[in-house]
């Protein structure tokens, strides 16, 4: 098919001009991937897709979105109306935004198995740091674009969401009254924080579009890691990119949707974890719902925030939670990568990821005594995993290393 | 097995395959654009009402009607007499050229009055040509409107944007780019006065 294409004249005449066959054969058709990925490699083409999806969806809604918090003449307000004008009145409209609200949650459930599968196989292991340091960056962009897009259909959750959030910018010494103000324009949230997060929630993505691109340009340049996490050399143990992968993903996106189809279509709120049920009421600015939490994707954070009893140590400890995701790819000295031949970080990645979910379960349920403490101890396992990994090649025998894979 | 290639088995599954796939695509592009569609709550303000008695003999109202201007022109006795005379200047005397959406009260003898009661002219104020509104201009004759009309201007109105005439009835004259008389809608009249438009 591709080679039909790429033989036909008219695509002479592009690549005379670009070069188009050379990029398509260094980057697809001879772009050389070990033969050995597992499903687990399907996640990057599937975050990819996910945001060409969030793209998609968010400039059609956008076509009948209003930032605005201006009352309506029924009592709400131009931005809660005109998200139920789409829910209502705009053909496909439901389907359009359940597909845009599923689609974050879905962005981030793709987006941390991706991590986690960095994380295991250790791809975040020289030569690949920096692909890994990109990849945070997404990750903090997603975050914030996530964040911009709640407060927009101005519901309890939103306004309050926003009021919170905003006020943890507030707690930074010297700089964070200014950052408040700047976020918020105004002494509390409102209009104008409707109007320039709507206007961040469309730039986000585009930052996003292009930052993936570099990504994907430096897993090119470093290639692929696999589950061996042994370098591979080329012709003997790789396959080119197309047509092998480019099926294997095309697959992973069918079941993927079938997933994301069942969501959408049959339970888009799920159950209040993907659109809180709260947000349904409109923004009150005088009163506060009786428990607020954060979307599922951000309470791994919220609860290390909510862990320390002074409110600039939590700031800053969720920040540095963070922050210690950039600095992973120094702290982890062994020279072994995959968690397949090391024992003990096998060990300490799964009770990390279960960290990561106790965290998350946390952050989601009303504060109570034993949920801090158990907050407390897995916050403190969640930075001691990092703070250990130096260390840990030190008494870590490792298994021996297949010859090839 | 053999390791030579069955072209057509291989042939038909990238045709299935493809298929599919553009079925997918297809199916997936419906919604998007249904959605730039108008909405229903923009469907449902798609009807006007109006009660013509508030304009006065003479007068012209510009009135809107699914966000289009609308005009309602009062006409007098002596306007009505000015549909008559000029039938060779017009493009299209009978209002012939497009389908009439009302045609069941299109009789031969209203015809060139284009109206259901002859004295209230109701019909979309938009140019045929481009969409301006035509300025209104009804009595005959150049005495005062200048040369912006021809000399045996029957009365009517005058497109600012490219020139377009109208007569009085809102038929064009030759000449003008405007292709058609200006849009009838389909309207009833609820009671003696009060005009339902859409």
């Amino acid at each position: 098919m591709l080679d039909t294409i790429m033989k036909s004249k008219l695509f002479g005449w592009i690549d005379e001009r670009t070069g188009a066959e050379a990029i398509i054969k260094s980057q697809l058709t001879e772009y050389e991937v070990p033969k050995n990925l597992n499903y687990m490699w399907n996640f990057g083409s599937l975050a990819l897709l996910v945001l060409v999806l969030q793209i998609l969806t968010g400039i059609f809604l956008a076509m009948y979105y209003k930032p605005s918090a201006a009352l309506t003449m029924g009592g709400y307000t131009v931005a809660f109306d005109s998200v139920e004008r789409i829910m209502r009145d705009v053909n496909f409209g439901w389907l359009i935004r359940y597909m845009h609200a599923v689609g974050a949650s879905a962005f981030f459930v793709v987006v941390y198995m991706h991590i986690g599968r960095g994380l295991y196989y250790g791809s975040y292991k020289g030569p690949r740091e920096l692909l890994w340091i990109i990849g945070v960056v997404i990750l903090l962009i997603m975050q914030g674009a996530a964040f911009f897009g709640y407060l927009l259909p101005w519901g309890q959750m939103s306004f309050w969401g926003a009021t919170v959030i905003t006020n943890l910018f507030g707690a930074l010494p010297v700089i964070g009254g200014f950052l408040q103000e700047v976020l918020r324009g105004g002494f509390a949230v409102g209009d104008p924080t409707l109007n320039r997060f709507f206007s961040l929630h469309y730039l986000f993505p585009l930052l996003l579009a292009a930052i993936v691109g570099g990504h994907v340009h430096a897993l090119h340049v470093v290639h692929s890691n696999n589950p061996t996490g042994l370098d591979v050399h080329a012709g003997k143990s790789t396959i080119p990119f197309h047509p092998y992968y480019t099926i294997k993903d095309a697959f992973g996106v069918g079941v993927f949707l079938l997933f994301y189809c069942y969501v959408v279509f049959f339970n888009p709120q799920m159950g209040g974890y993907f659109i809180e049920v709260d947000n349904y009421v409109p923004a009150n600015n005088l009163q506060t719902p009786p428990h607020i939490a954060p979307v599922w994707y951000l309470t791994p954070w919220y609860t290390i925030l909510r862990s320390f009893e002074s409110k600039l140590l939590g700031v800053v400890a969720m920040g540095a939670s963070l922050a210690i995701l950039f600095l992973l790819p120094f702290l982890d000295r062994s020279k072994v990568r995959s968690a397949r031949y090391r024992p003990v970080y096998r060990q300490m990645v799964y009770l990390f990821f279960v960290t990561v979910i106790i965290l998350g379960y946390c952050g989601h349920s009303a504060p109570t005594p034993t949920l801090k403490l158990i907050g407390q101890i897995t916050t403190a396992y969640y930075f001691a995993f990092f703070l250990l990994l130096p260390f840990v090649h030190k008494f870590e025998k490792t298994k021996p290393l297949p010859e090839e894979i | 097995m053999s390791d030579t290639l069955d072209h057509t088995r291989r042939n038909f599954l990238y045709v299935a395959a493809g298929g599919m796939g553009a079925v997918a695509a297809g199916a997936t592009i419906v919604p998007f654009i249904g959605s730039m569609l108008p909405a229903a709550d923009t469907l449902a303000a798609s009807k006007t009402e109006y009660d013509v008695s508030t304009v006065e003999a003479g007068q012209l109202v510009v009135i809107q009607w699914q966000g289009k201007p609308v005009f309602v022109v009062h006409r007098t006795e002596e306007l009505l007499k000015q549909v008559d005379g000029h039938d060779e200047m017009l493009k299209d005397a009978y209002s012939e050229a497009i389908e009439e959406v009302s045609a069941e009260w299109m009789t031969p003898e209203n015809r060139k009055y284009r109206a259901i009661k002859p004295e209230y002219l109701i019909v979309v104020a938009s140019c045929t040509h481009l969409g301006c509104i035509p300025l209104f201009k009804p009595s005959a004759g150049r005495k005062e409107w200048g040369d912006s009309v021809p000399e045996n201007w029957p009365g009517g109105w005058h497109c600012p944007c490219h020139g377009s005439l109208y007569d009085i009835s809102a038929r064009v004259i030759n000449g003008s780019p405007a292709p058609h008389n200006l849009h009838l809608m389909p309207y009833t009249y609820l009671t003696d006065t009060k005009v339902m438009i859409g």
